[in-house]
This record gives structure tokens, C-alpha cells and sequence, in this order.
């Protein structure tokens, strides 16, 4: 019983993402891959975008602050950021860096360090949201996993 | 081997393609890699290009398609596509987040079978054996004559074309190819020519154009000469046996096609040379200090060897390189170079700047990231641009920095901000813009008539060298020198494109006004290098601002200095009247440059360069004090050696 509110309460947490945005359609893609051979497939690849992510944004930070006025160097790290971000389906994410590709396009400073502390809140939302889950999950899933085959 | 997984269960195609995975992204690449097994292919990943292009050229055979990004940090995926075309003749899928027309269109050209936009989707990899199949089908068409294209066959084909793809046989590689690239009509004729006389080609061998064939292709060709080659003689030359001219012909074709679709990307390439050559330049960079000095000294009297001893290490900033290059125009106009010989340097500077500006920022970043210290050049440097590029600042072509002032300026204000006002203690501020006013009357002198700034340049070396406007000058060196890193990175791209702009409106501003009109600029890039040039890069405003405020310093300036110089020197009487009509042109000048500038939110930025000097009046005044205190000690000196009337210098005084 308490596994079924334990899905319960997943299952709503999952569709509370999907609902407010957070993520999108190619999440469900990346959840399909996941099977018997890869069992945790979906963490590990969330857990790797966001350690790589991590990177791609320290590298942005780094030529915003080194330089700042070199958009072309912007633009192609975050369409590295965006990339991987729609890759695992972390839409907020993307938008936000569609947003900074389109203040570089404009060659907007401001605008660009703007919108990149938004897109380090979403990714920092995203995180906390997504490590939730799984923790909830990892709760759930053996046992799911179990009544599964049970059945 | 398909053969051997066919053996295993015999799987039904596309079952164990061998898909060879490149993509840079991590995230991406296990995803991508999970996909493709769940299709049940074979896959290989890779997240560096020119690894992927190693293991292709090891094991070509090992693979029936390659999945690359577009985008990836060691080469571009085009390049790769082009490479796997040229080379090993597989089918290529590209990958991108970017969905741009153009950069599909660019796939398409560089002869990609597909072009998938990301995220990748399950679906759009269930279906990408569907290239193989096409390629294979496309070429046993041409190699097989009287050969059915069943199933049996197309597969068999995949095998066979991986079996006897080390074979260097003629003709049969060159349709696969040219299906994949773009159609190359010609080669049909050739191919279909091709398979009757060689009946032993029935069985789909092809030319394979190893690294080696393709290296001895590509040597024969430059000893030709790429325009010249001609198939005949680069197969002589290449003594490959068994190679055919056709063979050569068709790759000959790809192999233009590609050198001028890598034109393009080799711009970049060209921009890292050319990077590179700004390094080298940057060597002249070192001289920057010397010859700044040089070329202030000379204009200035200031003592070479104190500058140099002053700022030695800092001004060997890459970034300088370019201004150094400028600032040896200057020097030489200040040691008496015709002006004309100026020009087409700073042409040629121009171009530089403007090629290394066209084509990507990113190499002037690189290169003005290197040193905090490119400041310092800056700071001589424009001093030297200030004079002789006077122009620029009141040419609306300062907008053409590539570098947006914003922020940048802002925070080189900021930062030199702080700095000035640490250095200015140590300086006086009125010093350096003395020497500046000097600079720039003997730089206008100089642009006006070369003869006579020669002579007043000459004199003023003369002159000055005992001055205590060296100390200005050094002072004034020292003050850009010590500006912060950070701002430097920022002086150094603006820098770069600065003394572009600062070419091409001197230029265009000597060639078609009077020095005069320069000269106003000049000085107010000379008097505060660290406000008026960095504002100077940083917005054409702040800029203007500048200008405006020394102009009218100028002005004052410019009368004094005519006097003085009038009176030492004979040669310099001509260099008066230069002055006066500088002056003049000054005025006609400040006019027209406020004209011509609509904004001129100096307030806004000139706060930023508050060095502790206070409002700008003062600024002026003190700078017009100096400037005349610095007039009066050349002429003084110049008076002791020759007689003069000293009555008419004073007349001209504001």
C-alpha cells in the first residue's frame, strides 16, 4: 500500500514537471531507454548532464567575465549548454538559453549576463527537483521492480 | 562483420549496422549510444573528431555509418564529413541543435546522407540504415552492370564493399562518392566506361583512397599546382599502380570542391594563423614599448631610453602587437617617415584588424586575454594613435568596433578607474597630456607636411629630451601600465579593434581633412589614454566626450604649442602655421565632430574615469597648463639654441 502511494506521489511529481514546464517530451525518450539492460539508465544520464553542465557553465561564467564582448565565443557555449540540456528534455533550461543565444545575436551584454543567472537558477531548480525524485524513486523502484516480476 | 552476426542468428538488416558515434557532449553521446544499441546497431562512440577520423582510417571497414555532431570543440563536424567523403567513402549522418536552413544546407553540400536536428529522437535512428542501403544500392548500381539489385545483393554488397574496400581498383569508389557528394555527372560516363573495360570490376572493388594515396594525390597536386593539375599528369606523378586516370579525375573534382569549401573554415584557420602572426607581431609589440617610446621620444623628446626602461615587460602584450604596429607608424612619422608611408601601413593595419575583426572576435579575445598588461601598450599606444589617428574619434567610424562599448567600457572604466587613481599620485595627470599636446603637434605636423613635421618632430626630439615631459611621458606610461588585468583583457579586444578604427578614421581623416581636424582627437586620446581610450573603446560616446573635452583643451594647446615651436625653429615657422591651421581645423573639427556624433553620454562615462583629476574643466585646465608648461620647456630649449621672436608664441594663447 504505501508503495502504491510511494508511485502515487511519483507519479504526480512527474507530471507536476512536465505540467509546470521543467521538462518536456524527450524526457520520456530518455526514460524509454531505460530497461533491464540499463536499469538506471535515466539517473545516470541526469546525474552525467548535470556534472557536464556544470562545466559548460563555468566555462560560460568564465567568458562572460574574461570576455564579455566576445559573442561568438558565448553563442557557441551555450548552444553547447542548450544542446545538452534539450538532449535529457530540461526545456526551462533550453528557454533560458534561447534567451542568451538571442542577447548574444543582439550583442547585449546585459542582457546576456542576465539571462544566464536565470538559466543557472533553472539548471539549480531542475537539480534539486530531479534529485528528489530519483531519491523518491530509488524508494520505489526496487520495490516496483520486484512487484513487477512478482506479478 | 555482418557476416559473422549473420551467421550467429542471421539477423534481419539493419540488425549489427555498425554505427560509428561522434559527438563532443557527453550527456548527448550515452544517450545517442543507448538509442542506437536499442535499435540493435553496433555502435562505436567517440567524442573527438579527429579520433573518430583515426579509428575510420584504421578500421574503415569496420563500419557501415557514422553519426556525427555538427559542432564539436577539435574539428568541425563539416571538416570530419569532408574528410570521411574524401577518404573512406562512408555514409555520414550529421547532428545539430541547430535547425538553420544554412546549416543544414551546409550539411547537404558537404555531402551528408542525413541531417538530424537534436534531441534525437528514437525514431530518427530506427530509419538511418536506410543511407547505407541507398549508398550501397547507388553503387553497385554503377559497379554492377548486369547485376540485380536484390536484397541478397544489397547486402551482400554491404559485405563485399567492405571486404574488397581496401583494394585499389579504378573507377568503382568514385560513384558511391559521388552519390554522396554532389553529383558529378561526368564521372557516370567515366564509371560506366570504366566497368566494361575493366570486366574484373564486376565485383565492386573501388579505388580507396587510403591516407597515403590521398597524401601522394594531394602532393602531386601542389607540385602541379592546384589550378594547374590536370588528371593525366598527377597520376604520372603519382606512379600508383593500377590507378587510373579517371580515378584521379573524379577525386581531383571532390578534392576542389573540398579545398573550396574548406576556404571558408580555413579563414578560421587563417585567423589562428593569422593570430599568430599577430603574435609575431606582438614581437614588434615588445618594440611597441621601444618604438612607442621611440616614436614619442622622437615626437616628444621624451627619452627613448626611460620609456623603455619604464614599461619594458608589459608592452610585449600580443594585444599591443597590433597597436605596435601602429604605433611603429607613428614612430616613424615621428622620426620624419613621409607621411604617406603611414597611410598604407596603417592601411594594411587596418586590413589586418579588420580581417582578424571579420572574421571572429574570438582570436582578438584570445589574443587580448593573454596579458592583463595590454593595457600598458594601450595606454603609449594611444597616445601615439591619439596623435596621429585624430580622426577616428570624431569619425562615426569608431562604430565600427566589433567590440560593443556596454559593459566593457564600463568595466574598463571602472578598473582603470581604479587604477588611474592609485597611478595618478604618481603622476601628474597634466604631464602626460602635455606630452600629448607635443605628440600631436608634431604628429599633425607630421601628417600635414612631411618635410616640415619631419623638421618640427626633429626639433622637438631635439628639444625635448631634456625635458621634464619625458618624466610626463613615462609618468603617463606608467599610468597605462598600471592599469588592472582585467580591464585589460578588455583594452586588449578593444585595443585591437581600436587601433583598426583608429587607422581607418586617421586615415580617412588625414587623407581628407587637415591634420588639424585630427588633432583635437588625437589629443584627447593622447592627454587621457586611460580614459579617452578605453572610453574610446569602450563607446563611441564616451568618446566623443572626450574628444569634446579636449578639443576645446586642444585648442588652447594647439596655439601654444605653434608658438613655441614657431619660435625655436626655423623649420618649425612652417610648422606653426601647420599648427594654427590645426588649430583652426580644430575648431572646424570639434564642430564638426559634435555634429557628426549624436550622442555623447560622456557624463555617464566620463564618471567612470574619474582618476581623481575631478571635473573635466579642470581636467582641461590642467592639462592646458601643462601642456603649456611642457611647450614652453621644449621651446625654451630650442630658443637657447636658435633666436626667435618669443612675442608672437604668446599670442596665440587662448
Amino acid at each position: 500500500m504505501e508503495y502504491s502511494s510511494l508511485h502515487r506521489q511519483l507519479a504526480t511529481m512527474k507530471k507536476s514537471f512536465f505540467d509546470q514546464g521543467f521538462l518536456d517530451e524527450q524526457f520520456f525518450q530518455i526514460e524509454e531507454l531505460q530497461d533491464d539492460v540499463s536499469p538506471n539508465f535515466v539517473e545516470e544520464v541526469v546525474t552525467l548532464f548535470f556534472k557536464d553542465s556544470l562545466r559548460l557553465m563555468g566555462n560560460i561564467d568564465h567568458a562572460l567575465e574574461k570576455f564579455p564582448q566576445d559573442f561568438d565565443r558565448l553563442d557557441s557555449l551555450i548552444h553547447q549548454l542548450k544542446g545538452s540540456a534539450s538532449s535529457i528534455g530540461a526545456a526551462k533550461m533550453k528557454n533560458e538559453c534561447t534567451v542568451f543565444r538571442d542577447f548574444c545575436d543582439k550583442e547585449n551584454q546585459e542582457g546576456c549576463i542576465r539571462s544566464f543567472q536565470k538559466v543557472k537558477k533553472e539548471h539549480a531548480c531542475l537539480r534539486q527537483k530531479l534529485e528528489n525524485y530519483f531519491q523518491l524513486l530509488r524508494q520505489v523502484g526496487p520495490v516496483a521492480k520486484a512487484t513487477r516480476s512478482g506479478n | 562483420m555482418l557476416d559473422s552476426e549473420g551467421a550467429a542468428s542471421a539477423p534481419e538488416f539493419p540488425v549489427g549496422l555498425r554505427v560509428l558515434l561522434v559527438d563532443d557532449d557527453p550527456t548527448c553521446l550515452k544517450i545517442l549510444d543507448r538509442m542506437l544499441r536499442k535499435c540493435l546497431y553496433h555502435v562505436t562512440t567517440c567524442s573527438q573528431a579527429m579520433a573518430a577520423l583515426n579509428i575510420l582510417r584504421a578500421k574503415k571497414e569496420c563500419f557501415d555509418l557514422v553519426l556525427s555532431d555538427v559542432y564539436m570543440p577539435d574539428m568541425d563536424g563539416f571538416k570530419l564529413l569532408e574528410h570521411i567523403g574524401l577518404e573512406m567513402d562512408l555514409p555520414v549522418i550529421m547532428m545539430s541543435a541547430d535547425d538553420h536552413k544554412d546549416v543544414v544546407m551546409k550539411g547537404v553540400t558537404h555531402g551528408a546522407c542525413d541531417y538530424i536536428i537534436k534531441p534525437v529522437r528514437m525514431e530518427s535512428l530506427k530509419n538511418i540504415w536506410q543511407h547505407v542501403v541507398r549508398k550501397k544500392k547507388n553503387e553497385s548500381k554503377e559497379l554492377d552492370n548486369s547485376g540485380s539489385l536484390d536484397d541478397n545483393d544489397r547486402q551482400r554488397g554491404v559485405v563485399d564493399e567492405g571486404d574488397n574496400a581496401s583494394s585499389v581498383c579504378a573507377g568503382n569508389w568514385k560513384s558511391v562518392k559521388r552519390k554522396k557528394v554532389e553529383g558529378k555527372d561526368d564521372d557516370d560516363d567515366d564509371e560506366a566506361v570504366e566497368e566494361h573495360e575493366d570486366p574484373s570490376h564486376a565485383k565492386k572493388s573501388r579505388v580507396v583512397w587510403s591516407v597515403d594515396l590521398h597524401q601522394k594525390f594531394v602532393n602531386a597536386v601542389h607540385h602541379l599546382g592546384v589550378d594547374k593539375a590536370v588528371p593525366k599528369k598527377i597520376l604520372e606523378l603519382m606512379s600508383v599502380a593500377g590507378l587510373t586516370r579517371e580515378n584521379v579525375a573524379s577525386h581531383l573534382q571532390k578534392y576542389r570542391l573540398y579545398l573550396r569549401r574548406v576556404s571558408m573554415p580555413q579563414y578560421q584557420g587563417r585567423l589562428d594563423s593569422f593570430a599568430s602572426c599577430q603574435d609575431s607581431s606582438y614581437g614588434p609589440v615588445g618594440l611597441i614599448d621601444s618604438f612607442n617610446v621611440h616614436g614619442l621620444a622622437v615626437s616628444t623628446q621624451i627619452p627613448l631610453q626611460n620609456r623603455t626602461s619604464i614599461h619594458p615587460g608589459p608592452r610585449s602584450n600580443t594585444n599591443v602587437g597590433i597597436g605596435a604596429s601602429t604605433v611603429g607608424q607613428l614612430g616613424l612619422i615621428a622620426s620624419g617617415a613621409p607621411p604617406n608611408m603611414v597611410f598604407p601601413s596603417v592601411q594594411q593595419m587596418n586590413k589586418q584588424m579588420s580581417n582578424t575583426r571579420g572574421s571572429s572576435s574570438n582570436i582578438q579575445s584570445s589574443q587580448l586575454g593573454q596579458t592583463p598588461s595590454v593595457v600598458q601598450p594601450y595606454g603609449s599606444m594611444s597616445l601615439q594613435f591619439g596623435e596621429e589617428m585624430p580622426n577616428f574619434l570624431t569619425s562615426s567610424q569608431t562604430s565600427n568596433f566589433s567590440l560593443p562599448g556596454g559593459t566593457m567600457s564600463e568595466q574598463m572604466n571602472k578598473s582603470l578607474t581604479m587604477q588611474q587613481t592609485h597611478n595618478l599620485p604618481q603622476f601628474s595627470f597634466s604631464q602626460p597630456r602635455s606630452n600629448i599636446s607635443i605628440l600631436h603637434s608634431s604628429g599633425q605636423l607630421l601628417n600635414n607636411n612631411a618635410s616640415n613635421s619631419s623638421r618640427f618632430s626633429s626639433a622637438l626630439m631635439q628639444q625635448t629630451s631634456s625635458n621634464e615631459s619625458s618624466n610626463h611621458i613615462l609618468g603617463r606610461l606608467g599610468i597605462t601600465t598600471n592599469i588592472t588585468s582585467s580591464p585589460a583583457n578588455y583594452m586588449k579586444s578593444s585595443f585591437s579593434s581600436f587601433p583598426q578604427d583608429l587607422y581607418v578614421d586617421a586615415q580617412s581623416s588625414f587623407m581628407n581633412e587637415l591634420s588639424g581636424n585630427s588633432y583635437p582627437s588625437a589629443s584627447c586620446i593622447g592627454v587621457s589614454p586611460q580614459t579617452t581610450s578605453f572610453q574610446l573603446l569602450g563607446s563611441n560616446h564616451d568618446l566623443k566626450g572626450k574628444i569634446k573635452m579636449f578639443q576645446s583643451s586642444l585648442m588652447s594647446h594647439h596655439n601654444t604649442v605653434a608658438t613655441v615651436s614657431n619660435r625655436d625653429n626655423n623649420s618649425s615657422v612652417t610648422v606653426k602655421e601647420e599648427i594654427i591651421s590645426l588649430s583652426n581645423d580644430i575648431d572646424v573639427e570639434k564642430t564638426t565632430s559634435f555634429a557628426q556624433h549624436k550622442n555623447a553620454n560622456i557624463d555617464d562615462d566620463s564618471i567612470r574615469l574619474h582618476y581623481g583629476v575631478g571635473p573635466d574643466m579642470s581636467y582641461q585646465d590642467v592639462l592646458l597648463d601643462d601642456i603649456q608648461n611642457e611647450l614652453m620647456t621644449v621651446v625654451g630649449n630650442q630658443q637657447q639654441e636658435r633666436t626667435g621672436n618669443t612675442d608672437s608664441m604668446f599670442d596665440y594663447s587662448v
